[in-house]
């Protein structure tokens, strides 16, 4: 990608400075218009999205958060619905779409989001998700991307800013605020304390550090090849199953269910939470019969669901590039160099059918 | 209808799955309205003839053992191992991994004779095991859901799936990322990732999922700086018996 291409782009966008300084103003102000979300320090090294008490928390500059954004449209565990034995009724458990602000979140990030919009809309519109996704303004943020983020290599440059209402680039006095929508318009109108920045601004480029050989566009070509690759056997090797690559993956949307009485024995609840399909009780069928009982079958799977099936139908690759299938796997397998073997693979396989 | 009649039983264990069940107090004092306790050694003395489900706490490990779980066995409707000595002989089975002699000599020393051992075995070894509630001491989420479950007359869910999926789910900072070893990799969750949950790394106390890779699991360790012996003697801790 052309980065003067992305300048010109981006500068046709209405530009505001916020000063270091006026950020933490500029949050308290978001916090009039609706509840604001944002990275913040969780443990010793790790980021997690929090709701914001004090702007002085917000952190604007991190790789990635441990949990994606889908957290709060699709939540770790969700209580879908009460029950009474005792007279034989049940209650929906209410949704309320509060009006909700995220600030200084990552383009492959609002890209997940709008992965997600797919998949809960298409067919049977999934109704808790869609409430939550109603009233939600997204701030971006430009960061710098590390050995585990594949969004560039995957078509979403840093500067996307498709979904978003403000994007935030930093410049030396503090951030330049793109306005991108009327939302954003209104948000930076109602602050009102910034000052309007009429120069070209030159945003610099932010070299990706993982790399796929072939352009993505090609992606969904290697994988109708490689279906009986060698390489699903070796990273089951050191595979584990944890299913850490499918929780906290952006797109990963399957959850299961289960219903937990009280102790009073006579009320109870219906709660859901996050699954995927490399555990085990996933692809589990009556009779204990597992219909994807290998790690190399699930991890098949699991990629295809990614670059190829999904993609088939929606046109889009359902892998954002977050990288954090790479970041929390526990045996370090990593993403980029799986794709990247097995485009060696389709290679190998091409150049074999050339020379017959 | 009449309440379940439920027994406890304690076998070779240090009793800290009974004491443990004690320590949930109000939900255990709820519980308690839906069943009759007929049998409890560390809360009282009676004796029943049959029951509805009986609670198997610790592991077999000497000939009387074998007896008794058979007795046990034969007047119960539903058997539940408690915590991990009983579901795979626990901590107590590190010993199979010794010489029976030496080991016999090392705890008993002259006494030897008069203390008939056998290897510390899982209660499922000798008789049918119908739940597991694992950990060590036993896990309080499962053992209250499988007691529910089981009073209600509903099959409980069990989980076979990581630690992990529990720290994911909680969003919990990776002690491996701090540079701790952990197995919750290859642990079987259910204890809602306590450990880790309060900046300890797991030991493996509830044992392997059911499709351990075990040399991945060294692997793994390895690629975080811990050595092969480490990670195999750690891995032995909680389940010398499904490992060997
Ligand atoms: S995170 Fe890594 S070890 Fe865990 S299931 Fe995914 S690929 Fe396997
Ligand atoms: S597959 Fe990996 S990199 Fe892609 S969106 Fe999911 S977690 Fe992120
Ligand atoms: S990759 Fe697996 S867990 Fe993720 S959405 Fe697809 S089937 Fe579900
Ligand atoms: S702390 Fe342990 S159990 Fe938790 S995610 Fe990390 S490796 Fe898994
Ligand atoms: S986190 Fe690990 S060691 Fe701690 S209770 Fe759970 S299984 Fe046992």
């Amino acid at each position: 990608m052309n980065y003067l291409d992305t300048i010109t782009r981006m500068n046709l966008h209405e530009k505001y400075l916020l000063t270091s300084k006026q950020i933490p103003d500029f949050i308290s102000f978001l916090k009039t218009q609706g509840a604001v979300y944002a990275a913040q320090k969780k443990g010793e090294q790790s980021y997690s999205y929090q709701y914001v008490e004090d702007p002085a928390n917000v952190v604007l500059d991190y790789p990635r958060t441990i949990q994606p954004l889908k957290k709060f449209f699709l939540p770790p565990r969700e209580e879908l619905l009460s029950f009474d034995y005792q007279n034989n009724s049940y209650q929906k458990t209410d949704v309320v779409a509060e009006k909700r602000i995220f600030f200084g979140i990552h383009s492959y990030e609002m890209q997940g989001v709008l992965r997600l919009d797919y998949s809960f809309k298409k067919g049977n519109p999934e109704g808790n998700y869609l409430n939550r996704r109603e009233n939600c303004i997204f701030i971006g943020v430009s960061y710098e991307p590390d050995e585990f983020h594949l969004a560039n290599a995957l078509g979403i440059e840093v500067e996307n800013t498709e979904g978003l209402s403000i994007y935030l680039e930093p410049v030396r006095e503090g951030y330049i605020a793109f306005v991108i929508d009327e939302a954003g318009q209104n948000l930076i109108q109602g602050f009102g304390k910034t000052a309007k920045v009429t120069e070209t601004i030159h945003i610099k480029e932010k070299p990706a550090k993982a790399k796929i050989r072939y352009h993505y566009n090609r992606l969904p070509k290697v994988f109708e090849h490689v279906y009986t690759s060698q390489v699903w056997g070796q990273i089951a090797k050191k595979c584990l199953g944890c299913g850490t690559c499918n929780l906290l993956c952006s797109t990963c949307y399957c959850f299961d269910v289960r219903d937990e009485v009280s102790l009073d024995l006579q009320s109870g609840t219906r709660e859901r939470f996050w699954d995927g399909c490399m555990l085990n009780r996933f692809a589990e069928v009556a009779g204990n019969e597992n219909f994807r009982d290998e790690l190399s079958s699930r991890t098949r799977h699991r990629l295809h669901r990614k670059f190829k099936y999904l993609t088939e139908e929606s046109g889009a690759l359902h892998c954002v590039g977050c990288g954090r299938c790479s970041k929390y796997c526990p045996a370090k397998i990593n993403l980029g160099t799986t794709i990247n073997a097995l485009i060696d693979d389709f290679t190998e396989q091409q150049k074999l059918k050339e020379a017959y | 209808m009449s309440k379940p009649k439920v027994a406890f039983f304690d076998f070779t264990s240090c009793e800290g799955c009974q004491l443990n069940k004690l320590n949930f107090e109000n939900d255990f004092l709820d519980m308690l309205e839906h069943v009759d306790i007929v049998e409890f050694r560390e809360a009282m003395d009676d004796k029943a003839d049959e029951y509805d489900i009986a609670f198997i706490e610790g592991s077999i490990s000497t000939p009387t053992c074998i007896e008794r779980i058979h007795d046990i066995r034969r007047r119960a409707k539903v058997l539940v191992a408690l915590g991990q000595c009983a579901c795979s002989g626990g901590v107590n089975a590190m010993k199979n991994l010794h010489q029976p002699d030496w080991v016999r000599e090392e705890v008993y020393g002259n006494e030897k004779y008069r203390f008939p051992s056998i290897p510390a075995q899982p209660v499922s070894a000798v008789v049918k095991v119908d739940y597991e509630v694992r950990g060590c001491p036993m896990s309080a989420p499962e053992y209250l859901h499988i007691f529910k479950s089981l009073v209600m007359g509903r099959k409980p869910e069990i989980f076979d799936h990581a630690v992990c999926v529990e720290c994911k789910l909680k969003e919990n900072e990776c002690v491996l990322d701090k540079g701790m070893f952990c197995l919750g990799p290859v642990t079987r969750a259910g204890c809602e990732a306590i450990c880790p949950g309060n900046g300890q790394y797991c030991t493996g106390c509830r044992g392997p999922i059911s499709n351990l890779n075990l040399e991945g699991a060294v692997e793994m360790l390895r690629e975080h700086g811990f050595s092969e012996t480490e990670a195999r003697k750690r891995l032995h801790l909680f389940s010398a018996n499904e490992l060997v």
